[in-house]
This record gives structure tokens, C-alpha cells and sequence, in this order.
């Protein structure tokens, strides 16, 4: 394999003014890095930033555009709405939303069936998530973290991926295989050049990652950049909440 | 004869339902506006009004007086109040609350996070209704399917206001039976009545049992 590329050949570009309920979203964020992290305490619009990407808010006040090279592409903007299923956007929602009729193996292949195309490395990615011997369960008879884990499974296999949404892609997975599966998630999306944006309100996780830290509070960008300097505050912060009586 | 001819009514009308029902409760479950809650309330009038107060309705709209009645006299080439087609529609908007309610229930209850996730994950909306919706609404499609079914096989008012009482023609199983107890005819009556119960009553336990079996599988 070639050196893993340190820039995503495509960028996006998101750009949000918009109410959602009580929080005002105001944020102008820029997805040039191959993993960009939303990092900020719950309800402070990370998941409202997903969701408006990938066309589930309501229109206005969203701008959101995908550069290649010279050529941009609108997704959205005041006039044009580019319908999520041809967004080319692969998500692990934060509720799973594992298909329940459906076994595990079925529901890792819903995104090739959709697109009426072959899966894509589907082997590696069972072997990646470590699902093979669930692949005939319902997704009723799997733990919260057996869960969480077809929900990765099934967004890094639907093909024709463009930009992974990864919202909060840990929750309910224990420590040691988060540690086990991070590296290799990073790994397997640098390979094929996709670039990723997730969600968290875990320090360790985002220092793990080194990646593009964007730092999210009221529905406000406070700060962007890398991970330990964006994060050196908070963690202090964290280390000071621990050392107290 | 007559059962025949029922049976024919009852299954045009509930695939010409199934193809308008769909469609609509559809829409009426993605949406809380108030024109689809007047839309809805349309729907299930029939549950409420008496059927000889729609069959009149049918009667005067499906005749020469109005513009539609004309229209479709047109197309037709004769009127269709006293024929099978008459009958269908009358049997259409009558069953309709018995073919849309259920689905609405169904449609609604699907959590809306699977299908944002199935879209994004490249599924358009036929391939979201096909792979998602359509399967988790399976037993709303089966209780719509019996419930029009059954419900057309009994109507009575509607039948008699727009078909009439021609034997061979819109002469009905529950029509017969009112025929046969005007002539005295009892035992005839009985028999009919007893089919029409067994038809109910089987139809009916498939939908328990197959709700029962559900549930257990869900355990």
C-alpha cells in the first residue's frame, strides 16, 4: 500500500445559521483534514451540525458545499437541496437505528443493496468490527456495544462514500476494543481517502485520534485545530475536576 | 351466484384500496399540517355517517345531475349507478377509513431515525419504502387487507343505494339475505348468514393469530 495521503482529496464545507429548538447554531466549519472531530458538552449542537449536513434540518440558513480540486459541488444552500440518499454521506447515527427485521449481516449489506451494487470489502470489515460470529443474530439479541459496532460496520461498508459521519462512535463500547478499533478505522478510511467527522464529549478519545479538533459550545465554534492544543485547556480542566476532594 | 359476485366486489375493492390507500396514508403519516389532518377526517367520515346518507351522495354524484356524473357517464358510455363499477366505487369510499386508519397506524409507528439512516446511507425513497417501511408494516398491511375485505363483504346500505337489487348483478350476500327473509325464505337466509359469519369470523383469526405469533416472537 502507498503512503496514506495526509490531506483528503475532497473537502467539504459546512456553513450553519439556524435555530434548532432553544440553541441557535452559528458555525462555520471547514473539513479539510481526514478526521475532524466535533468536540463539546451534550446539547451544544454537534449533533444538530451532523444532521444538517446530511440534509435532516429543515433549509434555511444552511450552506454546505464539496470541493474537489477546483470544482465545487452545492449540496445545499438558499436553492438548492440535494436529497441526503445522493449526498454521498455514510453515517453511524448516535441511536444505532440498526434495521430491526434485519440480521446483522443484512444490515451491514443495506447500503450495497440500496445502490444495487456489490458490497465492498466486505470481509475485512466483518473481520475489522470483529462481527463474525453475530452475522446471523437480530439486531434485538445484541448488546449496546454489538449494536454500536454494526452501526460502524454498516456505514463503512455502504459504498460510494464521500464524507464518513461517525456520531459518537464509542458510546457503549468498552475501553480496550475502542482502543483496538480506532487505529484501525483511521487506518481503513486514509486507504481509500475518506474523509471523516465524528462526534464526541470524550478528551482521551479526541487526543487519541490527533486529529482536527473543533471545539463546539452553545452551538458556537470557541476553537479549531489540532487536538492537543485545542484540548490542552480542557483536559486541564478535567485533570483539576479529578484532583479535587 | 351472489357469493360470487361478492367476492368479486370484495376483492376489487380492496386492491383498488390498496393502491390508493398506500399512497395516502403515506402522506398523512409524515406530516402534522392541518391540511392532512382535515384530509384524514375526510377519510374516516364514512365511519360515521349512515351509509344510505353516502349512498344517496353516490347515487346523485355518480348520475347525469352533476358534472362528474356526466363526465363519467361519458367515459363510460352509460350511467354506472345499478352496476358492478358503481358498486366498486360506492364500496371504495366506503371502505376507505377500514383500509387507510391501519396503515396510518403502521407508518407512524416506524421510528423515523431508521428512515433518515437508510437514506443516507444511499437508499432513495422507493428503496426506503420497499426495504424498511413496507416490511415493518406488515401486519398494518394485513389488518388493512382483512378489515376492507370483510368490511366490503358486509356493507349493506351503500350496496342497496347505489347497485340496486339486481340478482347476478349488484345483488350482494348481505342483500340476498335481506331478500330471502322478505320472502320467508328462512332457511335460506340461515345458510347465507352462517357463510357470512364463518368469512368474517376466519378472516378475523388470521389476524389474531398472526398478532399473537408476533408478540411471542418478540419475547
Amino acid at each position: 500500500m502507498n503512503s496514506p495521503p495526509l490531506a483528503p482529496l475532497v473537502h467539504h464545507h459546512l456553513s450553519v445559521d439556524h435555530r434548532v429548538g432553544a440553541l441557535h447554531l452559528h458555525a462555520d466549519l471547514n473539513l479539510s483534514a481526514m478526521w475532524t472531530i466535533l468536540f463539546g458538552p451534550s446539547g451544544s449542537g454537534k449533533s444538530s451540525l451532523l444532521r444538517a449536513a446530511c440534509g435532516l434540518l429543515s433549509h434555511r440558513g444552511i450552506r454546505f458545499t464539496r470541493h474537489h480540486g477546483d470544482k465545487a459541488e452545492v449540496l445545499q444552500d438558499e436553492t438548492t437541496f440535494v436529497p441526503p440518499h445522493l449526498r454521498a454521506l455514510r453515517w453511524a447515527p448516535q441511536s444505532d437505528s440498526l434495521f430491526p427485521h434485519l440480521s446483522v449481516h443484512r444490515n451491514i449489506l443495506f447500503g450495497a443493496t440500496a445502490a444495487a451494487s456489490k458490497p465492498r470489502d466486505e470481509a475485512e470489515i466483518i473481520a475489522l468490527f470483529q462481527l463474525a460470529p453475530l452475522l446471523n443474530r437480530l439486531p434485538r439479541d445484541l448488546s449496546g456495544g454489538e449494536r454500536r459496532r454494526v452501526a460502524l460496520a454498516r456505514a463503512f461498508a455502504a459504498p460510494g462514500c464521500r464524507l464518513m459521519l461517525l456520531d459518537e462512535p464509542f458510546a457503549g463500547i468498552d475501553r480496550a476494543l475502542r482502543d483496538n478499533l480506532l487505529p484501525a478505522m483511521r487506518a481503513w478510511l486514509r486507504d481509500r481517502n475518506i474523509p471523516a467527522l465524528s462526534v464526541t464529549h470524550d478528551v482521551e478519545e479526541a487526543l487519541q485520534l490527533q486529529a482536527e479538533v473543533v471545539l463546539i459550545r452553545d452551538g458556537r465554534i470557541e476553537a479549531q485545530g489540532y487536538a492537543s492544543n485545542v484540548l490542552a485547556p480542557e483536559r486541564d480542566r478535567l485533570m483539576l475536576s479529578l484532583s479535587r476532594p | 351466484m351472489d357469493i360470487a359476485l361478492t367476492l368479486r366486489l370484495a376483492f376489487t375493492t380492496t386492491a383498488v384500496l390498496l393502491v390508493i390507500a398506500t399512497p395516502l396514508a403515506l402522506w398523512i403519516a409524515n406530516g402534522h399540517n392541518l391540511t392532512r389532518r382535515i384530509v384524514q377526517a375526510a377519510v374516516a367520515l364514512p365511519l360515521v355517517l349512515p351509509p344510505t346518507v353516502l349512498g344517496f351522495y353516490l347515487l346523485v354524484g355518480l348520475g347525469p345531475l352533476t358534472a362528474f356524473g356526466r363526465l363519467l357517464i361519458r367515459i363510460a358510455g352509460h350511467p354506472l349507478a345499478f352496476t358492478f363499477a358503481g358498486l366498486v366505487i360506492g364500496s371504495v369510499i366506503f371502505s376507505l377509513p377500514f383500509a387507510v386508519q391501519p396503515l396510518v397506524a403502521g407508518f407512524s409507528s416506524i421510528d423515523r431515525n431508521l428512515i433518515d439512516t437508510a437514506s443516507i446511507l444511499g437508499a432513495s425513497p422507493w428503496t426506503v419504502f420497499r426495504r424498511i417501511v413496507a416490511p415493518l408494516s406488515r401486519a398494518a398491511f394485513l389488518t388493512s387487507i382483512v378489515l376492507t375485505f370483510t368490511h366490503t363483504v358486509g356493507e349493506f346500505g351503500v350496496v342497496l343505494m347505489v347497485g340496486g337489487d339486481i340478482p347476478g348483478l349488484t345483488r350482494t350476500l348481505s342483500i340476498a339475505i335481506y331478500d330471502q327473509v322478505q320472502d320467508a325464505q328462512y332457511a335460506a337466509a340461515n345458510r347465507t348468514s352462517l357463510g357470512l359469519v364463518a368469512l368474517s369470523f376466519l378472516a378475523l383469526l388470521v389476524i389474531y393469530a398472526r398478532s399473537s405469533t408476533r408478540e411471542a416472537s418478540l419475547e
